[in-house]
């Protein structure tokens, strides 16, 4: 792997995430990212439903916890996030109750589930360690995916890029995207709640000209990285994750400002129930270990303040201000998609 | 009063048991918005050329492959068997994305040796990928098929004056029609199930629909879609209905010489389907592999999945046993066997879900191993049913009458007359159940016991994230697995032929 940051590339890294003047973020971090080593000891039963896995690095994350703590007994239960938040509301309705977390990797599970009334809120000393931007009450942040338009340098330049999302509908450009993944729909969700509807019909049936599907974002980024299309939509691990396995790849990440383009999604815990367990679980997964963990192996952007966000990602991120619990409101969102013939 | 045939006892609760989850579907559609946009007839469309395609394919390859390994002196027929049938372990998307990833502008093969490929998508690339991973149904129901032969009608038409080839295509292809057939049926409604194919070759299908559905948490409309998908898998059946063949005597199995030309072509065609099947995504996610190294990967996944899908495996064949029977017993008992086949037509995730629903009545069996296996029972019995259907049908009753007039007790007679004639039917059937569960992915998500890993759910978890390379590993081990079962299950079959 890469080598570690030091404090000066911390503090570059944060100022592109929050607008605190450097120094102190470093003070603000020091208070806030706890390490594992301070938490309470986890023992007793426990049940995790996780969506996804991220081949294998969530696993080394619970691993680790598990380690740390051996009496802890712990039961995970891995499927697609969408799949786990079917079957929690399943669980609900039937009056059956197996897991005591939920951890998603999107928010749009979660506000599913929350939607049905069966979570606990976030104990207030759980949520004042993550960024003020994220605080939800019903569910806590822990790790963030970046909207990314990953693009060819050799078919175009970086300035040829268009900065705000929404002009993308009136470029040229050869665009990939996957309209039936999941973090797309969540985008044009967000886009919906940001622009309006008929902008984002506009968007969608410009775009549309010019596009070609995929099935995932990593096919996304491979077809742009291939040179099949100029410039493409996707989670930005995507990009770096391709690049970790052929550094000389084609592919680059551009990013848009302060729009739907830039989203800051976030995998985040809904507390199922009362098991203070629970609670201390998730304060393992916002520890600074777990956190700087993330963001080194599976590049995702740490939610706690004082961990460096992963390498390759341009300067620049302004996400947009979007309640991600509102991203479960999917339905209009693929009335539109459908309308305009991009599913 | 006409009494109540033995086997519909067991075959009638079998059918509500395949019929409830279907019962679930419905329940959950309730309410559920029917318009889906004008896109329905173009998706409805593209689902039936795919699927028609794919069963023309299938049958194209597995039957020559099938009529090869059977009646003729093919070297190493034995393990070529298990190879060929090594496919069904793969799921699909595996073998969807390699060839995606393989061929096409800035390639693996490209970038490899420079060599400049066509790319594999759209309509094209999807069926080549579904006849590449369902083919094996076509093959070993033809197998079985086959093995029913009885050879001397051949001899006969010979010694009227028919060639060889004309004879295997009038007289021995008609009547191995009901194995084609019944793997043929397998083939459509995997296709119409499948999902990751048809989305990974950018196809838009009736599948695709459903899983934006069931991801946007609008089960009540992925339920809708997939019961309007079941009007496809009907007509998938009344076709199939109309391939009936009369019942004929058992005799000699058809034996054929090879010259050395053709041994060696049909060896090479053998090759070449296993090489683009199973070679290539093993040699993409190697190639993968080598650039990222192994993380995380347990014997115990393999172990998990054998496990699984061995109990899977017998317990689908005796409960399809009285299902076979009862289909040649009577309309009731054909309708039956016949409801079996609709659960698989339908995407797993949708089905799983339902399955979901119903365990939630019986907390006990909530995330047990016990309602897992009952899960992939009731989802695969299809391919268990076809297979022993196909062999039960051959074997009359007058021979079992002889033999009871000889003296034999009614186990001797089931044992050494009955036993015999269906036995091929039974490795097949066990063969196709256990390859399918290997492979089987959302039901097993969604329904096994916390914590219980096997090879397909450790697969999703890489490849979702991104991770292929990893998959090489699990997919290196599916298909040694496979391959190792297959032998044993074909060192089973008795090779009850008495040879001229």
């Amino acid at each position: 792997m890469t080598s570690r940051r030091h404090i000066l590339k911390i503090a570059a890294a944060l100022g592109l995430l929050g607008s605190m003047p450097a120094l102190a973020a470093i003070e603000e971090a020091a208070k806030q990212a706890r390490s594992a080593d301070d938490l309470p000891k986890l023992s007793g039963p426990l049940t995790v439903y996780l969506g996804r896995g991220e081949g294998g690095l969530y696993d080394d994350i619970v691993k680790a916890i598990e380690k740390r703590n051996p009496d802890l007994d712990l039961q995970v239960r891995r499927a697609p996030s969408a799949a786990l938040a079917n079957t929690l509301i399943a669980e609900a309705k039937a009056g059956v109750s197996r897991a005591d977390l939920f951890w998603s990797i999107d928010a749009s599970s979660l506000g599913a589930v929350a939607s049905q009334g069966n979570s606990r809120p976030v104990p207030k000393d759980v949520s004042a360690r993550i960024r003020p931007a994220f605080r939800y009450d019903q569910w806590a942040a822990i790790s963030g995916r970046l909207r990314t338009v990953p693009f060819n340098p050799d078919r175009i330049s970086r300035d040829q890029i268009p900065a705000h999302i929404m002009d993308f509908a009136h470029t040229d450009l050869k665009i990939g995207w996957a309209p039936a993944y999941g973090a797309f729909q969540s985008f044009v969700t967000a886009m919906r709640l940001l622009e309006g509807e008929d902008r984002t019909r506009e968007w969608l049936t410009g775009v549309a000209r010019q596009a070609r599907s995929y099935a995932g974002e990593l096919g996304v980024v491979m077809a742009v990285a291939r040179g099949e299309v100029d410039l493409g939509f996707a989670n930005h691990y995507y990009t770096l994750r391709l690049k970790q396995g052929k550094p000389d790849a084609t592919v680059d990440i551009a990013l848009t400002n302060n729009d739907a383009g830039s989203l800051v999604n976030s995998s985040g815990v809904l507390l199922l129930n009362d098991n203070p367990l629970a609670v201390d679980f998730l304060r393992y997964l916002l520890s600074r270990e777990v956190q700087s963990y993330l963001a080194r192996e599976a590049y995702e952007i740490p939610m706690v303040s004082g961990v460096a966000p992963p390498d390759g990602l341009p300067p620049g991120i302004h996400p947009p201000d979007v309640d991600l619990t509102r991203l479960a409101d999917l339905q209009p969102t693929l009335d539109l998609m459908r309308e305009t013939r991009v599913l | 009063m006409k009494r109540l045939p033995l086997s519909y006892v067991a075959a009638l609760p079998v059918a509500a048991a395949v019929l409830a989850p279907i019962g679930i579907l419905i329940w959950m559609s309730i309410g559920a918005d029917p318009t889906l946009g004008g896109r329905t007839w173009e998706v409805a469309a593209n689902t039936l050329a795919l699927t028609t395609l794919s069963v023309i394919g299938a049958i194209m390859i597995a039957v020559p492959l099938a009529v090869i390994t059977t009646c003729t002196d093919f070297a190493f027929s034995r393990v070529w068997v298990a190879l060929l049938a090594a496919p069904l372990a793969i799921p699909s998307y595996l073998g969807a994305f390699a060839l995606f990833a393989a061929f096409g502008g800035g390639g693996e093969i490209e970038s490899l040796i420079g060599l400049p490929t066509p790319r594999v998508h759209g309509l094209f690339g999807a069926t080549l990928v579904m006849v590449l991973y369902t083919y094996p149904f076509v093959f070993l129901a033809t197998r079985a098929a086959l093995q029913s032969l009885d050879a001397n009608v051949v001899d006969a038409a010979r010694t009227l004056g028919l060639p060889l080839s004309a004879a295997l295509i009038r007289i021995v292809l008609p009547r191995a029609a009901n194995g084609i057939a019944a793997g043929a049926v397998l083939v459509a409604l995997y296709t119409l199930s499948d999902f990751a194919t048809p989305e990974i070759m950018g196809f838009n299908t009736y599948t695709r629909m459903i899983y934006v559905e069931y991801n946007a948490f609008g089960l009540d409309r992925a339920a809708l879609m997939s019961l309007q998908l079941l009007t496809l898998v009907v007509l998938v059946l009344l076709l199939e209905a109309r391939i009936r063949i009369r019942r004929e005597r058992p005799g000699r199995v058809l034996w054929l010489p090879l010259s050395g030309v053709v041994q060696a072509i049909s060896q090479m065609a053998a090759g070449v389907v296993f090489l683009f099947a199973v070679g290539l995504p093993l040699f993409v996610f190697g190639l993968w592999l080598a650039r990222e190294g192994v993380v995380g990967f347990e014997v115990e996944y393999a172990i998990n999945s054998a496990y699984a899908a061995t109990l899977a495996a017998l317990g689908a064949v005796l409960v399809a046993l009285p299902l076979a029977y009862a289909a040649s017993a009577g309309w009731v008992g054909r309708l039956c066997e016949r409801a079996t086949y609709l659960g698989f037509g339908i995407p797993g995730i949708v089905i799983g879900t339902a399955l979901v629903y119903l365990g939630l009545q019986l907390p006990l069996l909530y995330q047990t191993m016990a309602l897992l296996i009952m899960a992939y029972i009731l989802r695969y019995l299809p391919l268990a049913v076809g297979s022993v259907r196909a062999s039960t049908e051959r074997v009359d009753s007058s021979l079992i009458g002889a033999a009871r007039g000889l003296g034999a007790s009614p186990a001797e007679a089931f044992r050494r007359v009955s036993l015999p004639m269906i036995a091929p039917g039974i490795v097949a059937a066990t063969a196709l159940v256990f390859l399918e569960v290997m492979r089987e992915l959302p039901a097993t998500l969604l329904l096994r016991p916390t914590g219980f890993d096997t090879l397909a759910t450790y697969l999703w978890r890489v490849y979702e994230a991104g991770y292929l390379g990893q998959g090489a590993v699990p997919a290196l081990a599916l298909i040694l697995v496979s391959g190792l079962a297959l032998l044993i299950m074909l060192s089973g079959e008795t090779r009850r032929a008495v040879r001229s």
